[in-house]
């Protein structure tokens, strides 16, 4: 295989001198947040951190983390670290619940999203040339603007699809002979299940690159997707508070994801002490941006579970990988005192063959104890068989489930094509605890 | 609390002292800009004979000699561009450069034939940008400035356009795309947006949706919009000027020409100035052809001549308008439009998006237990187009009550939206209840015309 880079002196940096330069660029981000931004002026000077005088990365730990709560109270603007004369473009998260939050990008940042985006997409083999179709939502969601120039800073060409409309974006897959697809996982798989349905047989498409994100999603679902679509698929990992799409993103090892360690600072801590932990062992991401002038953030806490992995990768890259998110320290549902991760169903289910890779964890009370149940789809074949040999297939995956997790997960099967589909970010925990319906 | 500053206004920058993006073009002699015109056509010309079959062909067949056009009237010599020919060609067959250049492909919003598709180049895209640039600055926008676009943004080219130049300008953009009203009016509050783009009917439904949540924009930052994307009138910009305390401008373009930023209103408001140094516009007589003089009511017909990936020559834009070349006050020389007043062909244009009545016949003909009768109605109810098409069911379906009638109502409404991308309600008809024609079909009645 052929490694070709688009930086290399930046992605094959030695672990000193990317150091060197993410001291030096903490120091000036502590500067910048210092001066500019009124929140942060107060935090550094009252946990006694002065940033002119910052020299190890072990003095980060004093400083408090930034939530999005911090975001939220200071919306819009008050994060900002720049006036908004130089302040060009803003993104926002959705905003379900009170005020979004609204992040903030200067012509710099712009432009150095657009290269660490090329620098990812470049590592997956895409070139100039290359037609890649953009089907995450293009607006205030960070998704569609930030790969879309990436896209363009490589020079291959943007198809701004953006979400939705699946039969379209079938047509212009055939039509535009798109060889790079840029999606959340699951709505790769419905592309690939609505055309099935069409009788499109992927196979005979152009398209030989995936590059998936904006959810957590499993090796098993990278095998389902690979073997429907006919390609590679990769994960890119990212979040607007810290930048977007492209904070981290996996190379053709599939073997962890890059973290852009020249703009981002990754520390791991347990979200129940709050303290650090061993980077190799699973934690919470935390991120220090040190290369952003409109938004910097301060150790960020992202929610995300992941540990990282020091050791250079086969593909000569130095920046530290983190392993797929597997879960946020949100969405850990605690089943009678139990930690499980969503991920952890998955992962079980998506090892037994004749289930669809569709389901929906339901979480309830039922006389003041949590009650957990799995709803799985199955094959047309399985579930046209007899009661009893639903029943018994049903209690063979409650078995796997057990044995895996540790508890009780009733499971249900259903019908083929009767779990709701996502055009976006899959739905795939109801918990009625809080009030949600299925 | 009112931040209405104008442009001479305490701008803390370099743009202080300046008017015009760029004054030499912008203000330059009408020889000069037709020395420029003439230079550039012959570039054009010779660039779209040599990269592209289509064209070369096209060149030949008409006996020209790409060499030898000596003067901009020789333009009308060349053959027309239509909508069919990027049709035929479809997807990449217009493009004069190779794909590896091209970094940016936008299409027509939703067909059910063949989308019409159109590429561009790094450099391309710095010109889109630059002419759009031009058209903001010049009526007063500057970096200071908070540029909400509620144009949607994906394959077509409304949000797009103006996010490049906006942060070209240097101002801060908020790309929150189209829907969501009460959204929209929450971050134009909170963010304080100072120019809203999107097109006049979304502008007005604002206004209203704004009225019911007792919003004040007489308390809000607003203080420009640049709005196109659909014919209007000025008693809708009247409307507009006064409800959300703005200057509304009318900017024009099209997606097989550029997008947004082809023409555009100054602060003159009266007629749209064409970026001519980098298109060439006539107006034909649409049944004949011929070119008609300045001031003649006919279609709209662009050349482009800066273009590399998607070059246009003499493209017809089904437009009607007229040229203006009277001085203008605003102090810009470049040639203005009148706003466009209507097309040459069947095309509706409904909430910005471009519909022709042939898509959604394709859709019902494909319906087993409709019958070929229906009829499209348009409307504009509370400033917002409503469409929806009447149509036959076949006489078993509608006696024999074999089906649910809402349902099936419901699965077209859908089969309408997954192919055409807008919504369209559908309303069936008793057998025989749908007006016969002995001749031409009326298949279209749109209201709005009779407001």
């Amino acid at each position: 295989m052929d490694l070709e880079f688009w930086d290399s002196n930046i992605e094959l940096m030695s672990r000193e001198k990317l150091e060197m330069l993410q001291l030096e660029r903490l120091k000036k981000t502590l500067i910048n947040v210092y001066e500019n931004v009124s929140f942060y002026k107060k935090r550094l000077d009252d946990c006694g951190v002065n940033p002119y005088k910052f020299s190890s990365f072990d003095e980060l730990e004093k400083i408090p983390f930034t939530t999005k709560e911090d975001l939220r109270i200071n919306y819009p603007f008050n994060m900002f670290a720049r006036p908004l004369n130089k302040i060009v473009r803003i993104h926002s998260s959705s905003g379900t619940t009170g005020n979004p939050t609204v992040v903030a990008y200067t012509k710099y940042d712009i432009e150095v999203w657009g290269d660490i985006i090329a620098r990812q997409l470049f590592a997956l083999g895409i070139r100039s040339g290359d037609v890649v179709q953009n089907s995450y939502g293009y607006g205030l969601f960070t998704g569609g603007l930030g790969l879309h120039y990436g896209i363009e800073t490589l020079g291959a060409i943007a198809i701004p699809v953006s979400g939705g409309n699946t039969e379209r974006q079938i047509k212009i897959m055939q039509d535009f002979k798109s060889t790079a697809l840029c999606c959340t996982p699951s709505y790769a798989l419905y592309i690939a299940e609505v055309g099935k349905e069409l009788g499109v047989d992927f196979n005979n498409l152009n398209l030989k690159v995936g590059v998936f994100g904006a959810e957590p999603w499993t090796d098993q679902i990278r095998i389902e997707i690979e073997q429907r679509l006919n390609i590679n698929a990769y994960d890119i990992y990212g979040l607007s508070e810290v930048m977007g799409p492209g904070v981290a993103c996996e190379c053709t090892f599939k073997d962890g994801l890059h973290i852009a360690e020249d703009s981002f600072y990754p520390e791991i801590i347990d979200p129940a002490t709050l303290k650090r932990t061993k980077k190799s062992e699973i934690g919470e991401l935390v991120f220090t941006t040190i290369n952003k002038e409109g938004m910097p953030l301060i150790r960020y806490r992202t929610k995300d579970l992941t540990k990282l992995n020091y050791n250079t990768c086969y593909c000569g890259r130095t920046h530290a990988r983190m392993s797929k998110v597997i879960g946020r320290s949100d969405d850990m549902l605690i089943i009678r005192g139990v930690n499980v991760f969503p991920s952890q169903i998955e992962e079980v289910l998506m090892n037994i063959k004749e289930i669809e890779p569709h389901y929906l964890i339901v979480v309830e009370r039922r006389n003041y104890l949590d009650y957990i149940e799995v709803w799985v789809e199955v094959s047309e074949d399985i579930f046209s068989e007899k009661m009893n040999a639903l029943e018994a297939f049903e209690s063979s995956i409650e078995h796997k489930l057990y044995s895996a997790i540790g508890i009780n997960i009733d499971v249900k099967l259903k019908e083929p094509k009767t779990i709701k589909r996502s055009e976006g970010k899959a739905k795939r925990v109801v918990d009625m605890r809080k009030g949600e319906k299925p | 609390m009112n931040n209405k500053s104008s442009n001479n206004g305490n701008i803390a920058n370099n743009n202080i002292d300046k008017k015009f993006w760029d004054e030499e073009i912008s203000t330059a002699s009408r020889e000069k800009i037709q020395q420029l015109q003439l230079k550039r056509l012959k570039k054009t010309i010779k660039h779209c004979y040599k990269n592209n079959n289509f064209y070369k062909k096209r060149i030949d067949d008409a006996g020209i000699n790409p060499d030898k056009i000596s003067s901009l009237d020789d333009l009308n010599k060349i053959p027309f561009t239509t909508k069919d020919d990027l049709r035929d060609n479809y997807p990449f067959g217009l493009f004069c450069t190779p794909l590896s250049e091209v970094v940016r492909v936008h299409a027509s919003s939703g067909t059910t034939g063949n989308p019409t598709v159109v590429g561009y180049t790094k450099k391309d895209l710095d010109m889109w940008a630059e002419n759009l640039a031009r058209i903001m600055f010049d009526v007063g926008v500057r970096k200071d400035d908070i540029v909400q676009i509620s144009h949607g943004f994906g394959l077509f080219t409304g949000g797009f356009g103006f996010l490049s130049a906006a942060e070209k300008i240097g101002c801060m953009v908020i790309p929150i795309s189209s829907g969501v009203t009460e959204r929209q009016l929450k971050v134009m509050k909170d963010y304080n947006s100072t120019v809203i783009v999107c097109t006049p009917s979304y502008c007005l439904y604002m206004a209203e949706v704004a009225e019911k949540i007792g919003l004040d924009f007489k308390d809000l930052s607003l203080k420009f919009g640049f709005l196109g994307g659909e014919p209007w009138t000025d008693s809708m910009k009247d409307e507009i000027e006064k409800r959300l305390k703005i200057k509304a401008f009318n900017s024009y373009g099209l997606s097989e020409v550029l997008g947004p930023g082809v023409s555009c209103e100054c602060n003159q408001q009266n007629g749209l100035h064409i970026n001519e140094d980098h298109f060439i516009a006539e107006i034909i007589d649409p049944k004949t052809g011929k070119t008609l003089d300045i001031g003649q009511k006919g279609e709209l017909v662009f050349t482009s001549l800066t273009k590399e990936a998607f070059p246009v020559l003499r493209y017809r834009t089904k437009d009607i308008s007229y040229l203006i070349d009277e001085p203008c006050l605003c102090g810009k020389t470049f040639i203005r439009m009148a706003k466009p007043m209507g097309r040459t062909d069947d095309m509706l244009i409904i909430r910005g998006v471009n519909l022709f009545p042939s898509q959604i016949e394709e859709v019902l003909l494909k319906i087993k237990d409709l019958e070929p009768h229906y009829l499209i109605v348009v409307d504009r109810i509370n400033y917002m187009d409503t469409i929806e098409v009447w149509v036959e069911v076949s006489e078993k379906i509608f006696h024999e009550k074999i089906m649910d009638l809402e349902f099936f109502e419901k699965s077209i409404e859908e089969k309408l939206y997954s192919s055409i991308g807008i919504r369209i309600k559908v309303k069936l008809k008793e057998p025989k209840t749908i007006e016969r024609s002995e001749g031409k079909a009326k298949r279209v009645w749109d209201k709005r015309k009779e407001l």
